[in-house]
């Protein structure tokens, strides 16, 4: 029997995952879990309060709180890869502006592009059906009103005698 | 027995309207009545051309030529003035002998009136027209008219040789061509030659076999029948006439011309027609063989061909029996009128049928027809119908008319067949049916006839069944099958034109056009195209019977196309059969049937689904129309591959326009559905910019360190 990934709610694999991820960059690259840490609250926050199942407010904050994020990783990758200049990162105000910012350029996005996208179908669908009205006209004229009281059957069965004809 | 001369006979009944009358009397036997008045044209009619040769002047009767059915004019021959013609107008709706008409017209037999030709004409008298034929005209006039003016005598030595060696020769002739003659009466013999040598028979197609015959000419079976059931017959018939013939030449006079017909035929049957004819008058003894030979009324022990050419030659000859017919030596009374026979009896209970079931029913008829008569499974036979008519009661099985047919077909198995009044031959039902209905308009019993299977009735009382009786069963069951189906080209009407191969069309549409052949029809239709009501389709029961039955041709399919309760097809079909006979019988354009029946096209044009196919068909109809071309316009309208076209148009644009409505509800029933997915696409492709973005600013980043 396979075995559940989850228990009441909680995703014990994802846990794990983080955890580990939490345990090598103790390990190995402190810094740069301090400034992940601090810089992507905002995603963190979004993870929590987005209860959809494809998580996509998550991905928006969180694709975008990275871009304000990653420019200081970076910069602690190529620098001084010390705890103190991952500290004088997150005490710094433009710093956590910018991660912040992003972050809430992403959730910008996600309050605006929907709608754009919801009303743009809309308009696509419309138009199909005009067009298919269009057609539908066209066809009563050009064969007339029984073409719209013809059931499928009755197609069915001028073919098939047409067919043996 | 009174003495008449011979002339008186020729009584002829000036009629109105130009019309044969109904024949008189509820028993149908009333002899055939002369022909219309109104056929002698005033001079002031101009001559009528026959065929485009032979003119024939209204003016110029010929009345010592006339017949009970025809009348006679004078013919001139157009490419021939020298020739001696006559022609003979046929009364309208009485059927004519259209087979010996066509048969005597390729081969001339001596020692009959020779056909030279014939058509249905326009008869200014009339105005309509009716079948002419065209005789040569005989010289030497009727026998008995020069016989009376005794500007010749006939003797018993005269008699073998000059009178009945011809006709009894001709007579085998036609025989050998499965004819029969069945007009040899006195005033039909003609001399051809103004010499008075040569002896023919005079003129016999112009009415059915034996409707102009008097009962005394026809043999007992047939004589009980009323006139136009007296049937095709054969050559035992002819003998019998030609022995009455004698008889009457011979003496001068009728022996029995005060007797009515009732009363003759009652004697006939009591006593034998030999008895009643020849009983009291002074028969040659040389002749008396012979003539008790051929007035036998057992048709199988009359004399034949080789038994006249025996006698006539002095061979050895077969003597016949002197034998009295079958009577009981009690009679039995009905309606005062004492029977010895069973067929005379027969012959009374069918002019009364509802007396004849009190008297079968009683106890006495059946002591009389066992005792009396000595026929007791007869008895046992008519007793049996009795019970099963009771059991039948609900049923026409049940009725007077049904036991009456019944018992009768028992009691004179030889006789005619008797039902309702209708007294037949089988093989006159035909011409019977024609009388009822054309000139009595009352065709409900002679239907009756075969709806009910009366002639059953006959045929299984019949004591043996000859060839000639299996093969008139035959023709009137595939008549029955004919009239079991009630689509167009069956029923009564294409009974009726079966059953007379002479008689023309009787629908209203070409009734006075006097169509006989086939290939009348369409300009008769086209000529009537501008008389009637043409809102209504051009074949009618009447003309589809009669294409039926006259078309040699497979017009099944077209039938069937017309027997549709759709209109388009239905239409279809007629002016499909239409213009197949204007193919095949290669007839002139018919612009009036052809407006007619493009008229009548609106649901064949209809039948398209494609507006502008109709368009197109409803612009070219009118130029086909003027061409007067049916197979053009069946062409036009019946194209198999343009019909496909629309069919197959029509399919498609109905699953096209069907898939645009589901498409259509599919959007417009999405509803909140759809906003929900849109907006949930809308969110998604927000993760997906962002990730996007997240994705290139990062690979930017680590790309930029690395340069």
């Amino acid at each position: 029997m396979a075995m559940s990934n989850t228990s009441e709610g909680l995703n014990w694999n994802l846990i794990l995952g983080i955890g580990l991820v939490l345990m090598l960059l103790t390990a190995f690259s402190l810094p740069s879990l301090v400034v992940f840490s601090v810089g992507l609250l905002p995603t963190g926050v979004a993870l929590i309060i987005d209860r959809s199942d494809q998580r996509t407010g998550t991905f928006c904050v969180g694709g975008m709180n990275l871009c304000g994020v990653f420019p200081y990783v970076m910069k602690l990758w190529t620098g001084k890869h010390t705890l103190t200049a991952a500290m004088e990162i997150i005490s710094d105000v433009l710093s956590l502006l910018i991660m912040y910012g992003a972050a809430g350029f992403g959730w910008m996005i996600f309050l605006t592009i929907p709608p754009v996208i919801a009303t743009f179908l809309s308009i696509i669908a419309q138009t199909r059906v005009k067009v298919l009205r269009a057609t539908q006209q066209e066809i009563i004229v050009a064969w007339g009103p029984e073409v719209a009281n013809a059931k499928q059957t009755d197609t069915d069965r001028d073919a098939s005698s047409s067919n043996e004809g | 027995m009174a003495e008449l001369p011979l002339e008186t006979e020729e009584t002829a009944s000036d009629l109105p309207e130009g019309l044969i009358p109904p024949e008189i009397g509820d028993d149908g036997d009333a002899e055939p009545v002369e022909t219309l008045q109104g056929q002698v044209a005033p001079a002031s009619y101009g001559p009528v051309v026959l065929r485009e040769r032979y003119l024939i002047d209204p003016g110029k009767p010929i009345v010592e030529l006339d017949t009970p059915s025809a009348k006679a004019y004078v013919v001139e021959d157009g490419r021939d003035l020298s020739s001696q013609l006559y022609g003979l107008v046929c009364t309208p709706g009485l059927p004519v002998r259209l087979n010996d008409i066509k048969a005597l017209k390729i081969g001339h037999i001596d020692n009959i009136l020779p056909i030279i030709d014939w058509d249905s004409i326009y008869w200014p008298a009339l105005g309509q027209k009716t079948v002419v034929v065209v005789f040569v005209r005989p010289l030497g006039g009727r026998v008995t008219d020069k016989l009376a003016q005794k500007e010749i005598k006939i003797n018993e030595y005269d008699m073998p040789q000059r009178v009945i060696a011809p006709l009894a020769d001709a007579l085998e002739k036609l025989s050998n061509m499965d004819q029969a003659y069945r007009a040899i009466r006195p005033d039909n013999l003609l001399f051809l030659d103004e010499r008075m040598e040569e002896i023919v028979l005079g003129p016999h197609v112009t009415a059915p076999a034996g409707y102009d015959q008097p009962v005394l000419l026809e043999p007992l079976d047939r004589a009980m029948a009323q006139s136009a059931g007296r049937g095709i017959g054969d050559a035992r018939d002819d003998i019998y006439a030609l022995g009455v013939t004698i008889v009457l030449l011979l003496l001068g006079y009728n022996p029995v011309a005060k007797m009515k017909d009732d009363e003759l035929l009652k004697a006939r049957l009591e006593h034998g027609s030999y008895m009643t004819i020849c009983g009291s008058a002074r028969i040659p003894m040389q002749l008396i063989e012979p003539l008790r030979g051929m007035l036998a009324d057992d048709a199988s022990e009359r004399w034949d061909f080789n038994e006249i050419s025996n006698w006539l030659t002095g061979q050895k000859i077969n003597h016949l029996k002197k034998r009295l017919p079958d009577r009981s030596e009690t009679y039995f009374k009905f309606r005062s009128m004492k029977h010895y026979s069973a067929q005379s009896l027969a012959w009374h209970f069918a002019k009364h049928p509802n007396d004849a079931v009190m008297a079968i029913n009683t106890e006495e008829f059946q002591i009389w027809m066992t005792r009396g008569l000595d026929e007791p499974e007869k008895a046992e036979a008519i007793y049996s119908a009795v019970h099963a008519v009771k059991f039948n009661a609900d049923s026409y099985q049940g009725t007077d008319d049904y036991l009456v047919a019944q018992a009768t077909a028992i009691m004179d198995p030889h006789g005619p067949i008797r039902y309702k009044g209708l007294a037949f031959m089988p093989d006159g039902y035909g011409a019977m049916l024609a009388s009822e209905w054309i000139r009595n308009s009352n065709q409900q019993p002679a239907g009756e006839v075969l709806s009910h299977d009366i002639c059953a009735l006959w045929y299984d009382a019949q004591p043996k069944m000859t060839k000639e009786l299996l093969d008139s069963q035959m023709v009137i069951n595939q008549l029955r099958s004919v009239l079991a189906i009630r689509d167009p080209g069956y029923g009564l009407e294409r009974v009726l034109y079966e059953g007379n191969p002479g008689i023309s069309c009787q629908s209203p549409y070409v009734a006075k056009d006097g169509v006989v052949l086939i290939e009348h029809l369409l300009p008769a239709l086209d000529n009537a195209a501008n008389s009637v009501d043409t809102s209504v389709q051009p074949v009618d029961g009447h003309v589809a019977a009669f294409v039926a039955a006259r078309f040699d041709e497979d017009i099944q399919p077209h039938l069937k196309a017309m027997a549709s309760g759709k209109a388009d097809t239905s239409i279809l079909g007629t002016l499909s059969l239409l213009a197949f006979m204007q193919s095949t019988l290669r007839t002139p354009d018919v612009l009036g049937l052809s407006s007619w029946i493009g008229g009548l096209l609106g649901p064949a044009i209809n039948a398209y689904h494609n507006r502008q196919t109709r368009e197109e068909l409803e612009r070219d109809i009118p130029r086909l129309v003027r061409k007067g071309s049916l197979p053009e316009l069946v062409n036009l309208i019946n194209d198999p591959a343009k019909r496909q076209e629309d069919k197959e148009g029509f399919t498609a644009c109905c699953a096209e326009w069907l898939d645009a409505e589901v498409e259509i509800r599919d959007i417009e029933d999405a509803g909140e559905e759809r906003l929900n997915k849109a907006e949930q696409s809308g969110q998604q492709a927000a993760a997906m910019i962002s990730i996007f973005i997240a994705l290139t600013v990062i690979t930017v980043l680590i790309i930029a360190e690395i340069l």
